[in-house]
């Protein structure tokens, strides 16, 4: 199966630089190309989505974008700057990936070390009412949940007012409760005009939260647009009762496959699910047709089915 | 062109390199002394001991080379606290690193470079402080030298001897990736103190192996200016005397060896 060509939407904002500029970004750690040839242009105020199964180059591309490392070749500027001088100066900055938090801290102490540490951080108590930790100020990390563990990342990567903001796995290790609140948090930072990046491979969270959703594999960019462009030029499925004689070589004839059959009712899938419809229903060989589009699960599911050689 | 309000707006003024570096290292130095197993074993514990067995003794006025038995057992002492800081910053240090605060750090406008600059600072600064607290304590209660020079000198020779440690305290972070481990690097340094001839005087056969073990360089450098390379006489015997090159080969060997344990160490680590 060859990938199909990726949908891509026209930028919303015209801007002098982008917040995240990728050009051909190859990295290689020995034998192993993790990011493998990546053209991204990511606009300022936009909030985009980078889903792939886990080893699809996602971590290894957020990364390269935050400068901790440099792409083995291709460029890759971020706010029209070099990565490391653009979160160097408080420009871009990131919820990490677990750990990196220091347990003998109190919740506060951590944002004002962080802080100290920062060319022009925020007020810290700004940023301890804005990720909802003003109660937590004075607990120990150690004795924090993954949930406010991850808010206190979360503080740490809003306290120079970052004009872009990106996030590995946000949600890992939060319940469910604790994911819906996050995510509350977040829509009140996209709203502020934050352009946001973040790594996931929750679909609802893409679907739910993402203006554009970047699907990756083995390195590279698969496919790109909104979940109505990502799902749109996908193929559909079409179940029917089936009063014909040979399924399979009906749906041969047809261009279509057969991908499963529940008590006499087969389920197709194909590019052209009205040419397929029509010709079950002209030729009688089936009624009582459901045609579904693609869910972005489908798109996913196939995504990763790809992977096993 | 972004929606960005007013309340998001950082100060326009910015924080110098200077400033951000006496920030970490403030925070940074806040947390290590705060830690209660780590302050104890690098500052209580060569204080107590000293008092136990520098001060009260029965011999500590006996006159001991350019001093007296006192000034000998605190100089040891503060040789234990400062190898201790040293091993148990610098271990710690790479744990952190290794556990993603590193990264965190790394998106701050602190450079890997001050990072190095305020970690060693740290080090230094919780080394100074046994040999502080130790010679204070010392000087309050009757350990004397028997020139003023050899006070700051001996302080100095602490110092410089502890700073091999901070390579043995990175190896065995390195190696076991722990703080458990960096704990146990500390630890170990009480067996290796009593086979560096610090604790108490050995002799014989075991005074032999002792030199070349560690701590025995940096205990026997550190009592240079009132010991010049004598030991303390046991009985009848009279061990032979360190030269001072091979004093400072000790030194140089262990931190050499020390050195190459944390580049196998590293390599080993990127290697995957």
């Amino acid at each position: 199966m060859t990938a199909n060509p990726a949908p891509t939407i026209a930028p919303t904002r015209a801007s002098a630089s982008p917040a995240l500029e990728a050009k051909q970004v190859h990295r290689r750690f020995g034998s192993v190309r993790a990011v493998d040839g990546v053209d991204l242009r990511i606009e300022r105020g936009e909030v985009v989505a980078l889903l792939g199964p886990n080893g699809a180059g996602k971590t290894t591309l957020l990364d390269i974008a935050l400068g901790f490392t440099a792409p083995s070749s291709g460029t890759i500027s971020i706010l029209g700057r070099d990565p490391v001088h653009a979160v160097g100066a408080g420009h871009a900055s990131a919820v990490l990936q677990v750990g990196g938090l220091l347990d003998d801290l109190t919740v506060a102490e951590t944002v004002k070390m962080v802080a100290a540490c920062h060319l022009a951080p925020l007020p810290v108590d700004t940023v301890l009412a804005r990720a909802g930790l003003t109660a937590l100020a004075g607990r120990r990390v150690s004795t924090c949940s993954g949930g406010e563990r991850q808010r206190l990342r979360f503080a740490l990567a809003i306290l120079t007012g970052p004009e872009l903001l990106f996030l590995d796995e946000p949600t890992a290790g939060m319940d469910v409760r604790a994911r819906a609140d996050f995510w509350t948090t977040m829509h009140a930072e996209a709203e502020r005009g934050r352009t946001i990046v973040f790594a996931t491979h929750y679909l609802t969270e893409a679907s739910d939260f993402a203006d554009r959703i970047v699907l990756m594999r083995e390195g590279r960019i698969h496919a790109e647009g909104t979940v109505a462009e990502l799902t749109a030029s996908r193929t559909r499925t079409l179940t029917c009762t089936w009063t014909g004689t040979d399924a399979e070589a009906f749906a041969r004839e047809h261009g279509a496959q057969v991908v499963g059959a529940t008590g006499g009712e087969p389920t197709f899938t194909t590019e052209d699910s009205d040419a397929l419809a029509a010709a079950i229903l002209t030729t009688g060989v089936g009624h009582d047709l459901r045609i579904a589009r693609a869910s972005l699960d489908d798109v996913f599911l196939d995504l990763t089915a790809q992977e096993q050689p | 062109m972004t929606m960005t309000t007013a309340a998001d707006r950082p100060p326009a003024r910015t924080r110098s390199g200077a400033a951000r570096l006496t920030g970490f290292i403030g925070w940074d130095f806040l947390r290590t002394v705060r830690m209660f197993s780590a302050t104890f074993f690098i500052v209580f514990l060569p204080m107590g001991m000293y008092l136990i067995f520098g001060a009260t003794s029965g011999l500590s006025d006996e006159s001991l080379g350019a001093g007296n038995s006192s000034a000998f057992v605190m100089t040891s002492m503060a040789v234990y606290g400062a190898v201790t800081a040293m091993t148990a910053v610098s271990g710690s240090a790479a744990v952190e690193r290794q556990q993603g605060w590193g990264r965190q750090l790394g998106l701050t406008a602190l450079s890997n470079g001050m990072y190095m600059a305020g970690k060693t600072a740290v080090g230094l600064l919780m080394s100074v402080t046994p040999v502080v607290a130790v010679f204070a304590v010392g000087a309050l209660t009757g350990a004397e030298f028997s020139d003023g020079w050899i006070w700051p000198a001996t302080g100095a020779l602490v110092l410089l001897g502890s700073l091999p440690f901070a390579l043995y305290g990175l190896a065995a972070a390195l190696l076991f990736r722990s703080e458990a481990a960096v704990s146990v690097a500390s630890g170990l340094l009480v067996l290796l103190a009593f086979f560096g001839n610090l604790f108490m005087p050995l002799q014989g056969t075991m005074l032999e192996i002792a030199r070349f073990t560690p701590v025995y360089g940096a205990t026997t450098l550190a009592r240079w200016p009132q010991m010049e390379g004598h030991a303390i006489p046991l009985g009848a015997e009279v061990p032979a005397p360190d030269s001072l090159a091979a004093v400072i080969m000790n030194v140089v060997v262990w931190t050499v060896v020390f050195a190459v344990i944390c580049w196998m160490a590293g390599r080993r680590r990127t290697a995957r």
